[in-house]
């Protein structure tokens, strides 16, 4: 019986494939903590999580949004600068207060939230890193070394602020293992211990409502949780082409509620009902979606996405379509 | 109008092709391709374009045109501001040092 700190990003789609990995070790008698969750994404986790440190409000790390119109390099310089850099600066002190206080035997560590693997070298915790998308285990800047170097940078910031000047590994990838949400037989070859533990689709609290299914075979669009504000014309658009697909019920998810009036719907439970899915190329919605045999359309905006929407392609498992073209006709 | 412009004008005549090719990969066919075109802005190619268009460079010109070099020396601004016409320049420098 241990204890094992997850150090999680305020990020619905980082904190839900771990929240089945918790239940699991907590079935199997061990105890767990969490650390990072702000107050919106507490519930994610479900009543009786414990939040570390205990002695104060769930943290609210002021952080820049994320211009929509950002794309490609100039999306991965804004992420890594302005939000995952000054993340990892912010959560650092608390990730420190959450271990004094919960003393853990190992740490969970999402591979965007830093701090936990900063904390965990300084202190000689082991920790596993949390790789809840696959596209970093593909090394998507090896053919690129000056932007890689830029990153490099970056990571060394943090080790001479927050980390142990003995560590030489790379932060996003723990020495003693990659948990990764997907099958290798999607990703490919990798380098590195990455355990492949496929996604994380055991019964998590969501008290959504079921969408009311009429029988004829169900479209699901969805854009995530991340994309709301650059979706718009996309879900517009979903929405005219169903109306000409009479023979399939088309559920267009609209976390704004501008388009649709379907804000959120139960994802797991909904997936084994659809015919496709069309989506983003979110890691978890693409796993998520290929464990129920569920076929893709994939719509990759930023990030990993192009990466996940090419892995789907490769596989033979869905069909890529553009993101910002999807306006056009053709 | 000089060889190496005639010869530069085929270049980008060519590159401007191949990369409608890849944009009718990804439902796009009405794009509107110069010289002063950014991948990443106007076009919105993704790094994983560029990699389709690096194999269909390589497949047209060959070992002279090394795209992947060219990218390699690039830092994370310049990649970001990366236009059409810095691919032309690259393209039709290297054929001409290989004499072609």
């Amino acid at each position: 019986m241990s204890r094992i700190l997850f150090v999680v990003p305020p990020l619905v789609g980082h904190i839900n494939p771990t929240v089945g990995v918790a239940a699991r070790l907590t079935a199997e008698g061990h105890e767990v903590g969490w650390v990072g969750p702000t107050s919106p994404f507490a519930s994610l986790i479900g009543s009786g999580a414990a939040f570390y440190p205990s002695d104060r409000p769930l943290p609210d790390f002021a952080i820049a949004g994320r211009p929509p119109e950002l794309r490609g390099f100039a999306s991965l310089k804004f992420l890594w600068e302005e939000f995952l850099i000054p993340l990892a600066d912010g959560m650092a002190p608390l990730v420190e207060a959450a271990v004094e206080e919960f003393r853990p035997d190992a740490m969970l560590v999402d591979q965007q939230a830093l701090a936990g693997a900063l904390l965990a070298e300084r202190r000689g915790i082991p920790f596993a890193t949390s790789a809840t998308t696959s596209a970093e285990l593909m090394q998507p800047l090896a053919e690129m070394p000056k932007v890689a170097a830029w990153l490099d940078e970056l990571l060394n910031g943090l080790r001479e602020r927050h980390g142990s000047p003995e560590a030489t590994h790379d932060l996003r990838f723990s020495p003693h293992g990659v948990l990764a949400f997907s099958t290798e037989e999607l990703v490919g070859p990798t380098k590195g211990h990455i355990v492949y533990v496929g996604p994380s689709i055991t019964q998590r609290p969501d008290d959504t409502p079921f969408p009311e299914l009429d029988g004829r075979p169900v479209v699901l669009v969805s854009l995530g949780t991340a994309n709301a504000e650059a979706g718009e014309k996309f879900l517009r658009t979903a929405v005219e082409a169903l109306a000409e697909l009479p023979d399939y019920q088309g559920i267009v998810v609209d976390p704004t509620g501008e388009v649709t009036d379907v804000r959120r719907v139960p994802q797991l439970a909904l997936l084994p009902k659809c015919a496709v899915v069309v989506c983003h190329a979110g890691h978890n919605t693409v796993c998520e979606t290929l464990s129920h045999g569920v076929p893709l359309v994939v719509a990759p905006i930023r990030d990993d996405q192009p990466i996940v929407a090419q892995q789907v392609v490769d596989a033979g498992a869905g069909v890529r379509v553009r993101f910002a073209g999807s306006r056009q006709s053709s | 109008m000089t060889t190496t412009e005639a010869s530069r004008d085929v270049v980008f005549t060519e590159i401007a092709d191949m990369l409608r090719t890849v944009l009718a990969e990804l439902g796009v066919d009405d794009a509107e391709i110069t010289e002063q075109s950014s991948f990443n802005e106007d076009l919105e190619l993704e790094s994983i374009d560029l990699v389709t268009l690096t194999a269909l460079i390589s497949e047209r010109w060959g070992e002279p045109v090394n795209l992947a070099e060219f990218l390699a020396d690039k830092d994370l601004d310049e990649v970001i501001a990366l236009k059409v016409g810095d691919l032309v320049d690259f393209v039709s420098g290297a054929l001409a040092r290989a004499g072609g």
